[in-house]
């Protein structure tokens, strides 16, 4: 139900919006800020009630694809966090805009909420397509949004934000078409079996296909074209949940479908963390020259989602936990810094870090915010971003120590490009006279102060976030039970675990289907999916793999 | 008995408290009443103490562990938060609290009518907070939170006017120095974690692993992969207290307010990096190799930072670069495991160096800011209070005989002498084989040699400032004034110290209390590295050597300053010409080694790769465009015409691109 609440329910709660007034900001902006607490709420629950899926329901059917589409939803540790970051993040963006757009602040929030659904459901959907579905559907509301609320520029980054995002996921779709015609249905687990029976070349292919809308997503170098200008125009609460809670949506993507569909080779994966760390080292060497203050803090989240991504390619068993810690840490820090980069700019009318300054002495209450914010951002010990980062660097050093190097060289240059950032907002003498905007409201500050808490507690006690991971593991069985029992009911198509993936795996890759292993796989097919429909299928895929060889 | 998690949590408590005050009262004119706020701010910290004190005097011979809960849980990697309160922790936590406590009270005198009086407070509580964490965990993880927790601190102090953007530069060097070797730090934590899981970041399992490998004889199975984690350790050092090559940040540190100099960046912070050598001694004692760096490093730093004291004008730096020397003195001593010793030198100098900086400090107070020394001098009789804390502590930086410094300074020379190993390897020359030359005897000069220049400096800066006749202007000699008690109590309490704090391990007259204390944590250490010198020479020899080289220093000083006509002060009072190279050597490197090629890296980012992705970008887009503009021309039978538009296009949005640089 709480699955269910979360996916649909914004989308309802903008229709909502919709029959507000137009005119009253401030009737409007109540409302919105109280569904904001409860979605909140309902995603604090989500983490704290574990392992959840709903039923699969059969949703449509593709034409030319044997199983049908689900509409099925699965929360892991992962997902649940994410979501808490995507309606965390929502909430003080719909906070932080009563200050921007006071005017049309309805369609803000209509907005807001519909990305916000978007976002859940592409963390919590356990169909391929649905997911992708979800995954295209977020680009629509954040690119109007841009146009609609945006800076000077706002029709370009509009543009090229919707363009460079959605022709870069189109040979996922064209992929996930293909395997699809294959699969029985369209679950991870029918997606990586029907890969086995590809040849390799193939698989390669479908591979980058998928790496690629991911890679953009992110963004990873060299698909970085869209984020600095789509960023920095975005008005700076939307700009805040972009990089918080929809860019982690990539590095989602690499750990829950790449990952587990594509049996990746180890050049491959050096490959890909070498590009993350490439990512990590040149998203600081450009926030270390950025003059735009948003642009500097694009450039330094494309750094630490590089780190991020490294982390997941590294292959150690200490990823899971750190890229997580990470991702948490990066999403409220760099969510905290943007609002705060909004309010300085709604305060002095600019954001180029030249024209800034001398803010400390002016509007003490928010430089201590920003400051801090600031310093959180650098992964001192004791915030969750230190927790995040020493551990991708454990990950790392697994892979030799030369990663770890790199990775420590991209620490060293984010504390070089984010201490000129503070000292060039806050520090020294104002530049030069202005009017000065609105301050900060105190329900900002003090829901940015909550931001900045959190950081500190997930630093001294990571356990509240990787917990929920180790709860993923010991209630897997469960899970499994669970989704197994949907499966029956569902004529046997049976979404399948990932304990099952890795048998499975482990079986068909090994060298030879002998004719026993083969047999044994489909018994097990067998005693797992008692309702007859499956087997078929199952025992051509066996069959094709075996062809194949 | 009091918990040990207390030790820490007074002053965290403090700076909440305080940093709360500092917030509220941030939009009222007036500010906080500075009374209230200065009780509250010397209050934690001297909780803290009388903490330490109770505890020290019921410790245990074997120490005081206490795990609080677990900190980081993930496969692979466990970490808890603990203390450990033992020998070593204790002496060190007994004067970070001590002097800590004293030179927030003297803050109070310092800081009086400052806007950001209760932030001040803040910050200095914060950092005592780190500070004893640092020296009080149980494990290498929570000693790094301590480690970065001080170089944050000592940030937001060095930056503490932070109108100037100066001091911001100084604060930001700071970090960015220091994150260097905090990088050090934290891989050479991941080589432990390869060597013997997350479970050996823990002192006591270290130990106890150490032990196991010579007790089992693994020594060259283990050595080298200990040996890089030691490296990567030593580097986290030579950041934290400013050794050669990351030494550059200290000078620049002194645009902090002075108690700060005083508290962070002499007495306490900068000597993390000597403690984390002892508290790792069980290891370092097995590695050769990277002992002879440090004794080589602790030894250039030492000398070079001496002689740099020659050439400051500035009273503030020519103590920074005193310290830095100092610090050289205890990496030497570090680097001949002679821990016991390094972590004394610690201690004493704590005493002299704070009372030398509070004395700098009362000096700029009462002539308004001047840092000048060629715009000071005669203020003997103006301040004679601040004078004779200043001369006493004097005496015993250069070592004196019976100061504090005399009897630290001397044993490490001693130790110098006698445990160094160092030699050139032999080889043969002509057929004649040369047997491997020792270099005890070398170091050893070279550690006198410095201690002749010490009292050189600082001879000049004691008679260049209390001495001759006011150099200043007129007006401001009518200013001139002694400091008030607040400010003065203290620095009688650190003169005191740094007089009588040497009688804590006075070898000569056999007063060895000190060693026993900190021997049950790293005698171990020390007993394996074995003497080179195994005659016995007499500790009078080295104490009259040590003697005549500090007597030498000062008649040399008396001789070239004392009768010498200053020149008069003219603009900045940086160094100038071949001592200003001599002085930023370092700085030199570090724009050639470090900042130009990333800054060029940078530029290739910025301007080469992204334009071009950009421009790669724009054309495919437009080829997009042609393709669609050329399908539809068949259709209108104007080919000619719309591909020449096409292609007219996509020059002119390459050229647009281009042009204007437009960043996508």
């Amino acid at each position: 139900m709480l699955l269910h609440l979360l996916v649909l329910a914004p989308f309802v709660a903008a229709i909502l919006m919709v029959m507000t007034s137009k005119e009253d900001a401030k009737s409007s902006s109540r409302l919105a800020i109280l569904m904001g607490i409860a979605f909140t709420a309902m995603s604090v629950a989500l983490i704290a009630g574990g392992n959840v899926a709903t039923e699969a329901i059969e949703w449509f059917r593709i034409p030319g694809c044997k199983g049908p589409v689900y509409y099925y939803l699965y929360n892991h540790g992962l997902a649940s966090w994410m979501v808490f970051l995507s309606c965390g993040l929502s909430l003080v963006a719909l906070i932080s805009a009563r200050g921007i757009t006071s005017r049309s602040y309805r369609n803000f929030a209509i907005g807001i909420f519909s990305l916000m659904g978007a976002m859940n459901g592409t963390f919590l959907a356990a169909d391929a397509v649905l997911f992708f579905f979800f995954f295209e559907a977020m680009v629509i509301p954040a690119a109007v949004l841009i146009a609609g609320f945006g800076g000077k520029d706002r029709m370009k980054a509009a543009m090229t934000f919707a363009i460079y995002t959605l022709v870069g996921s189109a040979p996922m779709m064209v992929a996930l078409w293909y395997l699809l015609t294959i699969a029985d249905n369209s679950m991870l687990i029918s997606l990586a079996i029907a890969l086995q029976s590809l040849p390799e070349g193939t698989q390669n292919l479908l591979l980058v296909s998928f790496l690629l809308a991911f890679l953009v997503k992110t963004p990873i170098f060299p698909f970085h074209g869209w984020q600095a200008i789509t960023y920095a125009e975005a008005p700076a609460p939307l700009s805040a949940i972009l990089t918080g809670a929809m860019s982690k949506a990539g590095v989602f993507g690499f750990i829950v479908w790449v990952l587990p569909i594509f049996p990746l080779s180890m050049s491959a994966i050096t490959a890909m963390m070498w590009l993350g760390l490439f990512t990590a080292v040149y998203g600081a060497l450009m926030a270390l020259r950025a003059t735009d203050g948003k642009k500097l803090l694009a450039f330094s989240s494309m750094g630490h989602l590089g780190l991020a991504v490294a982390g997941v390619f590294s292959g150690s068993e200490v990823m899971f936990p750190a890229v997580l810690v990470l991702l948490v840490a990066h999403g409220i820090s760099a969510g905290a810094q943007f609002i705060l980069m909004g309010i300085a700019e709604r305060m002095t009318g600019t954001r180029e870090l030249d024209q800034l300054g001398g803010l400390s002495s002016k509007n003490p209450v928010f430089s201590t915010l920003f400051g801090f914010a600031g310093v959180m951002a650098l992964a001192v010990p004791g915030t969750a971003g230190f927790v995040g980062e020493f551990s991708v660097l454990l990950s790392l050093w697994d892979m030799g120590p030369l990663p770890a190097l790199v990775a420590g060289f991209t620490l060293i240059l984010s504390a070089a490009y984010m201490l000129r950032f503070i000292q060039k907002v806050i520090f020294g003498k104002q530049a030069r006279e202005y009017e000065e905007g609105r301050r900060t409201s105190p329900l900002e500050g003090v829901s940015i102060g909550v931001m900045l808490a959190l950081l500190l507690v997930f630093g001294f006690h990571p356990a509240f976030v990787t917990d929920s991971l180790m709860q993923a593991d010991e209630t897997e069985d469960a899970a499994a039970a669970q989704v197994l029992s949907d499966a029956s009911i569902n004529q046997g198509n049976a979404p399948m675990t990932e304990d099952e993936i890795h048998q499975l795996d482990s079986t068909l890759a090994a060298a030879g289907f002998k004719e026993d292993e083969r047999a044994s796989i489909i018994a097990q097919m067998k005693t797992e999916n008692n309702a007859s429909g499956a087997d078929e299928a199952n025992e051509n895929t066996v069959k094709g793999a075996s062809d194949d060889e | 008995m009091i918990s040990l998690g207390l030790i820490p949590l007074f002053p965290l408590l403090g700076c909440i408290i305080l940093g709360a005050i500092a917030v509220i009262s941030s939009g009222s004119k007036k500010g906080p009443a500075e009374g209230f706020v200065g009780t509250l701010a010397v209050l934690f910290p001297a909780l803290s103490f009388a903490g330490v004190a109770l505890l020290s005097l019921n410790m245990p011979d074997g120490g005081i562990r206490e795990t609080l809960c677990n900190w980081i849980d993930i496969p692979m990697f466990r970490v808890d938060i603990g203390f450990l309160f033992d020998g070593l922790s204790r002496i060190m936590l007994l004067f970070v609290t001590g002097i800590g406590s004293l030179i927030t009270l003297y803050s109070i005198g310092y800081m009086h009518g400052d806007r950001g009086f209760a932030r001040y407070f803040a910050y200095i509580n914060l950092f005592l907070f780190s500070m004893i964490v640092l020296v009080l965990s149980d494990n290498l993880l929570l000693t790094f939170l301590g480690w970065e927790g001080v170089g944050l601190c000592s940030y937001l102090l060095i930056g503490f006017w932070n109108k100037d953007l100066k001091n911001c530069q100084a604060a930001n060097k700071a970090f960015i120095v220091n994150r260097v070797g905090d990088i050090g730090f934290i891989l050479g934590m991941l080589c432990l974690v390869t060597i013997g899981g997350s479970a050996i970041l823990n002192y006591d399992a270290l130990v106890n692993f150490i032990q196991m490998i010579i007790n089992g004889n693994h020594l060259e199975l283990v050595v080298p992969f200990l040996s890089v984690a030691g490296i990567l350790f030593f580097i986290g050092c030579t950041g934290k207290s400013a050794q050669i090559p990351l030494l550059t940040w200290l000078p620049d540190a002194m645009a902090g307010p002075t108690p700060v100099s005083a508290l962070i960046h002499a007495a306490t912070m900068v000597t993390s990096g000597v403690y984390l050598l002892a508290r790792l001694g069980s290891m370092f004692a097995l590695l050769p190799v990277v002992l002879d760096i440090i004794v080589v490093v602790g030894m250039l730093t030492a000398f070079w930072a001496a002689v740099t004291g020659l050439f400051q004008n500035d009273i503030k730096k020519v103590l920074a670069y005193s310290t830095i020397s100092q610090l050289g003195y205890m990496f030497m001593a570090s680097g001949v495991c002679a821990f016991d010793a390094s972590i004394f030198h610690v201690f004493t100098h704590a005493f002299f160096k704070a009372a030398l900086f509070l004395g700098a400090g009362a000096v700029i107070h009462a002539l308004a800011g001047e840092q000048d020394m060629r715009k000071m001098g005669g203020l003997l009789k103006k301040t004679p209070v601040t004078a004779c804390v200043m001369i006493f502590a004097f005496l015993a930086i250069v070592g004196f005989p019976f100061f504090a410094g005399f009897w630290s300074k001397d044993l490490i020379l001693e130790r110098l002498f006698m445990n160094c190993s160092m030699y050139i390897p032999g080889f043969s020359i002509f057929g004649q084989e040369i047997p491997n030359i020792p270099l005890n005897g070398a170091v050893y000069a070279v550690g006198l040699a410095t201690a002749v220049i010490t009292a050189v400096y600082m001879g000049r800066l004691i008679i260049l400032t209390f001495f001759g006749s006011y150099r200043g202007s007129k007006e401001s000699e009518e200013h001139i004034h002694e400091a008030p008690a607040v400010m003065l109590i203290p620095m009688v309490i650190l003169a005191l110290g740094a007089v009588f704090a040497g009688f804590l391990w006075a070898d000569s007259i056999g007063i060895k209390f000190f060693a026993e204390t900190l021997a049950p944590v790293v005698g171990a250490a020390q007993a394996y590295n074995t003497p080179v010198v195994t005659a016995h020479l007499n500790p009078v020899i080295f104490a009259a050597l040590g003697t005549v080289a500090a007597l030498l220093g000062m008649y040399i000083a008396y001789k070239l300053y004392a009768k010498a006509r200053i020149p008069v002060a003219k603009g900045s009072s940086a160094p100038e010409g071949g001592k200003a190279t001599w002085t930023f050597l370092f700085d030199t490197i570090h724009k050639y080694v470090g900042i130009i090629p990333v800054n060029v890296l940078a530029w290739i980012c910025d301007v080469v790769v992204d334009k071009i992705l950009a421009a790669a970008q724009w054309t495919i887009g437009a080829i997009a465009t042609i393709l669609g503009d050329g399908a539809a021309s068949f259709q209108v039978r104007k080919v000619r015409v719309q591909i020449a538009l096409s292609i007219l296009g996509l020059i002119a949005l390459m050229a647009i691109v281009l042009l204007t640089g437009g960043s996508l």
